[in-house]
């Protein structure tokens, strides 16, 4: 076997000088007969690595061509362009192989990339401690909606219901052992309901969890609703789906949120069937004892040079057991690597940039799109680059046109929300990777 | 390793001790807690007024690499807390007896006195 | 070295963007005035060429499996195929987007399928869930399965059992599922103490998380009777599968008895680890906690010839992320059971044991094992021995480093008196006698210094690309972004900052 060095020869040579006589005598003790797996493991034999490539090259021709087919989905998940830099930094053993970088001494490659990007995140949501790594946007948030619980020692939790639908379930799942009371925040022509804000908030609320932009691409008003929610001493936790918009958005830190989680993939990460991607997790450093998970802090070593360590370690599960902050250990790393090494090529212009560009390219489909007469608006709202639109024709019909053309159809949101003026309702996102002749070309199909 | 035990104060099991002048306690952590954690970065804010059993958790103290609780040697109201130590933890490091205190507690029931240690008895619980 | 802020020259750009920005359309007619930044926010401007001498440099200070022996103790540090990588990144696989329709995505929902059966077989489980992103993802993820199966019976359990040597995040797991932990103590032989497991094991107990092997390393030879403990009060049987890797082959924990099982994919399945993850901590359950998993899972029709999305109903416990998986990181699996076959999965785990135990036996006479029996896939010594040189397990670690390797894992698992000061080495198979002796030679090498010349030790590492870190400064004055940095400038001295380029 190519993976294993010791030969047979080698294996017996070694079992003489543990002193037993056979690798069952050595094992004897410890795995009882019983229970020992008699025979082989029913599974196919091995294969040579020709054979491997051709049967998984197979596998993936059942997929459609998805490079060339250009996504007018979003909903969580967006394909941006990733610089080949960035795919190539990656390939590096270093970064790929190591494990978590417990050693500072062998590690300062990993520590130093988590470190700038914890000041890149910084800087973009203004919020003083950010925790790199926790799974993904709905783990985030979840996680986030127990740091308010334990801050508050209040529990109850308003989610709006324009946050992921993904997200909400998981803020679900994780919180149902602590029985909070978890209340639905509803929403109004595309945007929280600000009036049923007000009505529903009172004291005993632990956190509001708002979503910007939101699950339908809205705008919010963030200052009216941090006003609310700090007026009654609730927290404000910030959820953001699609990171690049924070290029031309104001900072959630600005606009008065204390929790802040963010899905980074959009920060260099391929759409690979729904993960890994990664998410952030932020806050105030009065809070950070209450942050999951790991971070890294600035010091010195012996030589009195700059270095940099994993720290604030008391709160974590290897140290605090069951009473840590989060059980999470092993998170998404590599993928807080990709995203340094994105966002230090795109750097300020390019971020800006692209997220204007994402921003206009977006409103020229809308407007392309409603001029065809076969869609209508059904909110009058801001958005950033996703937008609803109802169909006039059969959505079954709009996806064929698509597929046969090499896109990926925009969202059925009926898969999401049940409601009656949502049926025959697409969510259409729109990135830099869609050119103006490919919006051109998308209105062309759909108008016909 | 360091155990230095001061005399005419009260030991709990988990290594906390008690000064007790009329109903007044002063509580903190002995040389040999302090000695175990390592260096001390951080101790839990504790509100004042608080009231607390016997063993009951009055903070948490952590140091880089270890957390653990400061339990109350008895019950009470929490009437006064060193923010010096709350600035700057090294204090307990260095003076765990003296200006390491951590709390002052209005002590409920001396009663309770009788399930503390003594500075001979806590050495030979302490001893390696 | 200069963090990538250090390197920034205003106007440099490290990035192309198309060339037609709709300059016709004005983002106020887009977007509402308080929404608008009002300006931008500050990354870093430097050149693609900056970057990628930036990383690669940085990548230099790493230490990876490539480079060299990793024993780390309870992390599985085996090779990482290369030939994964390539088939983890073919296009069709990696611009799938997640809620692309179903016809489209036949190939990834087979392989998600495919991988099901193959674990399945390899554990004795009946289905598994591969949304988890790492092992204490599963293991929440476990204890929801199993806090939901005992709620829907109106059984009001609420302690779960967990021996003193198991992983933190067991604990943490149970905690964050609201049980209240109970601490099982080891014998003296390093297992579950069964008298004890029976007097804890009760009515209002969900039942207990085990690693088996154990976090030492040692096989738990009591657990046909553990399983009888357990089962016979009602309670159910978490096996954590951070040591899969001494049972491909030997033994199947479904056949043992465990209800639910995690895998980390990242380490028995030889994914590799990024430095802290992505990995994969997937959920096998026995059949009677299927409808439990979290939803969806992959289902086949074979009317229609087609895999889909199954909707596991509101028995599920719901969903634990956003989307389905760790994608890559299954078909990586799924390639690396197929390049090994029956006979390759059981000779790694053979393989693996007879490296620990080698090590084991070459080394005891140094440094005293924790227990002295044969071992699983890792072995646990302690360098209690040295402490009256000066010398503690942190020192021997460091002074590895100079010799170019790895350290094992210390001080973990720490309970008294047995695993104190221990040092906990791992050899997976991909590891060949030859590196066994180097490193066993190098071991009895250090365990002379520390004898003859301590301070060696205890002053190590002496030529890594930094040395000991003041991790109390770190954690007393938290500098978490370089903005913090720039706020301290005055007050921080640095040596090298400048040169270092």
């Amino acid at each position: 076997m190519r993976y294993i060095p010791n030969t047979e020869e080698q294996k017996k040579e070694m079992l003489k000088e543990i002193g037993v006589s056979s690798f069952d005598d050595l094992i004897k003790e410890g795995v009882p007969q019983s229970i020992r797996l008699k025979g082989k493991l029913n599974i196919p034999e091995a294969r040579s690595e020709t054979e491997l490539e051709e049967k998984i090259y197979n596998i993936a021709q059942k997929n459609s061509n998805f490079y060339l087919m250009k996504p007018l989905i979003g909903a969580g998940a967006y394909r941006h362009y990733i610089p080949e830099a960035e795919k190539f930094l990656l390939q590096r053993e270093e970064f790929w192989t190591c494990y978590t970088p417990y050693q500072p001494e062998l590690s300062q490659g990993t520590l130093q990339s988590i470190f700038e990007y914890q000041s890149y995140i910084s800087r973009l949501i203004k919020m003083e401690a950010v925790i790199p790594s926790i799974y993904d946007g709905a783990s985030a948030t979840a996680e986030a909606a127990l740091m308010s619980l334990r801050l508050t020692h209040k529990n109850k939790i308003m989610v709006s219901n324009l946050v992921h639908p993904h997200y909400r379930e998981t803020v679900k799942t994780y919180l149902a052992p602590h029985e909070p009371e978890i209340i639905e925040l509803p929403y109004k022509n595309g945007l929280v309901d600000l009036e049923k804000l007000k009505i529903l908030i009172n004291e005993d609320v632990a956190s509001v969890i708002i979503q910007n932009p939101n699950f339908f691409g809205g705008i919010e008003k963030l200052a009216e609703i941090s006003e609310i929610v700090h007026s009654k001493d609730a927290l404000l936790i910030m959820v953001i789906a699609e990171s690049i918009s924070l290029g031309v958005l104001k900072a959630p830190g600005d606009i008065g949120a204390d929790i802040v989680t963010g899905n980074a993939q959009s920060f260099g990460m391929d759409l690979n069937y729904g993960g890994p991607y990664n998410a952030y997790l932020a806050t105030k450093k009065e809070y950070i004892r209450q942050l999951p998970g790991r971070i890294i802090g600035e010091t010195t070593d012996v030589d009195g040079k700059r270095v940099f360590v994993m720290t604030l370690r008391a709160r974590e599960q290897d140290i605090r057991r069951e009473r840590a902050t989060s059980n999470i250990c092993t998170n998404h790393n590599l993928n807080v690597i990709a995203a340094d090494i994105f966002l230090s090529l795109i750097g300020t212009k390019g971020l800006y940039q692209i997220s204007l560009l994402n921003t206009k390219s977006a409103h020229y489909l809308e407007n392309l799109l409603l001029k065809s007469k076969k869609f209508e608006k059904i909110f009058d709202y801001p958005f950033y680059n996703e937008f609803l639109l109802k169909s006039k024709e059969d959505i079954a019909t709009i996806n064929k046109k698509l597929l046969e053309n090499n896109f990926v159809p925009p969202l059925k949101i009926c898969e999401f929300y049940k409601e009656e003026n949502l049926k025959n309702v697409l969510l259409f996102a729109v990135t830099e990777v869609l050119s103006r002749d490919n919006l051109n070309k998308v209105a062309k199909i759909l108008s016909e | 390793m360091t155990n230095k035990v001061i005399k005419n104060l009260y030991y709990t099991k988990s290594d906390e001790w008690l000064k007790v002048e009329d109903d007044m306690g002063t509580v903190g952590i002995t040389d040999y807690a302090q000695d175990q954690l390592g260096d001390i970065v951080y101790l839990e804010k504790i509100k004042k007024g608080k009231k607390l059993k016997q063993g009951e958790a009055l903070t948490t103290i952590e140091s880089v690499k270890a957390v653990s609780d400061v339990n109350t040697p008895v019950s009470g109201e929490v009437i006064e807390v060193n923010e010096k130590v709350m600035e700057d933890t090294s204090i307990i490091n260095k003076e765990p007896y003296g200006e390491g205190w951590i709390a002052k507690i209005n002590i409920d029931n001396k009663d309770e006195l009788k399930k503390l240690m003594n500075n001979q008895e806590y050495s030979e619980y302490r001893k390696e | 070295m200069k963090l990538i802020f250090e390197k920034s020259i205003k106007d440099r750009d490290g990035y192309s963007l198309p060339g037609d920005l709709f300059k016709e359309i004005k983002i106020e007619d887009c977007l509402p005035e308080y929404a608008i930044s009002k300006k931008k926010k500050l990354l870093s401007e430097v050149s693609e060429v900056d970057v990628v001498r930036h990383f690669t440099k940085l990548s230099k200070l790493n230490y990876g499996l490539d480079d060299g022996f990793y024993p780390l103790g309870s992390c599985t540090m085996k090779y990482n195929p290369k030939i994964n990588e390539k088939l983890a990144s073919l296009n069709n696989f990696t611009y799938a987007h997640p809620l692309a329709p179903e016809e489209t995505v036949q190939g990834s929902l087979e392989i998600i399928y495919d991988l099901n059966k193959l674990l399945c077989e390899i554990t004795a489980m009946d289905e598994y869930t591969m949304a988890p992103a790492a092992g204490a993802h599963g293991e929440l993820t476990g204890n929801l399965i199993m806090r939901k199966y005992f709620v829907d019976r109106g059984d009001k359990r609420h302690k779960m059992l967990i021996p003193d040597s198991a992983h933190g995040t067991n604990p943490a797991s149970a905690a964050m599922a609201d049980f209240q932990v109970v601490e099982v103590k080891s014998n003296e032989r390093g297992t579950v103490d069964l008298t004890e497991l029976a007097r804890l094991m009760d009515k209002d107990t969900v039942g207990l998380m085990l690693t088996n092997p154990n976090t030492v390393g040692l096989y738990d030879e009591g657990i046909k009777n553990i399983e009888k403990i357990v089962h016979h009060k009602g309670g159910l049987l978490y096996y954590d599968g951070a040591n899969l890797n001494a049972s491909l082959g030997i033994i199947r924990p479904g056949d043992a008895g465990f209800d639910v099982v995690h895998l980390n994919l990242h380490k028995t399945f030889s994914t590799p680890h990024g430095g802290g993850g992505p990995g994969a901590g997937v959920i096998g359950v026995k059949k009677d906690l299927i409808p439990y998993l979290p939803t969806p899972i992959v289902a086949f029709d074979s009317t229609h010839k087609k895999y889909y999305l199954l909707d596991l109903g509101s028995k599920s416990i719901g969903m634990v992320r956003a989307f389905w998986s760790n994608f890559p990181v299954l078909i990586k699996t799924y390639v690396w059971i197929l390049s090994m076959g029956p006979d390759g999965l059981y000779n790694a785990s053979e393989t693996s044991i007879i490296n620990a135990n080698y090590v084991l036996a070459k080394l005891k006479k140094y440094y005293k094992p924790a227990y002295d029996r044969y071992c699983g896939h890792e072995c646990t010594v302690t360098g209690k021995e040295y402490k009256k040189y000066g010398v503690k397990t942190l020192d021997i670690a460091k002074r590895l480093m100079d010799y170019g390797m790895h350290p094992p894992t210390i001080y973990f698992p720490h309970f008294e008196p047995y695993a104190e000061e221990t040092i906990m080495v791992e050899p997976p198979e991909s590891e060949s006698k030859e590196m066994l002796d180097k490193f066993i030679e190098i071991m009895i090498k250090i365990s002379n210094e520390a004898k003859t010349n301590p301070e060696l030790l205890t002053t190590a590492p002496h030529n890594t690309p930094i040395r000991r870190t003041n991790d109390l400064v770190a954690a007393k004055r938290p500098i978490l972004t370089y903005d913090d940095e720039l706020k301290l400038k005055d007050e921080l001295k640095y040596k090298d900052k400048n040169i270092d380029f």
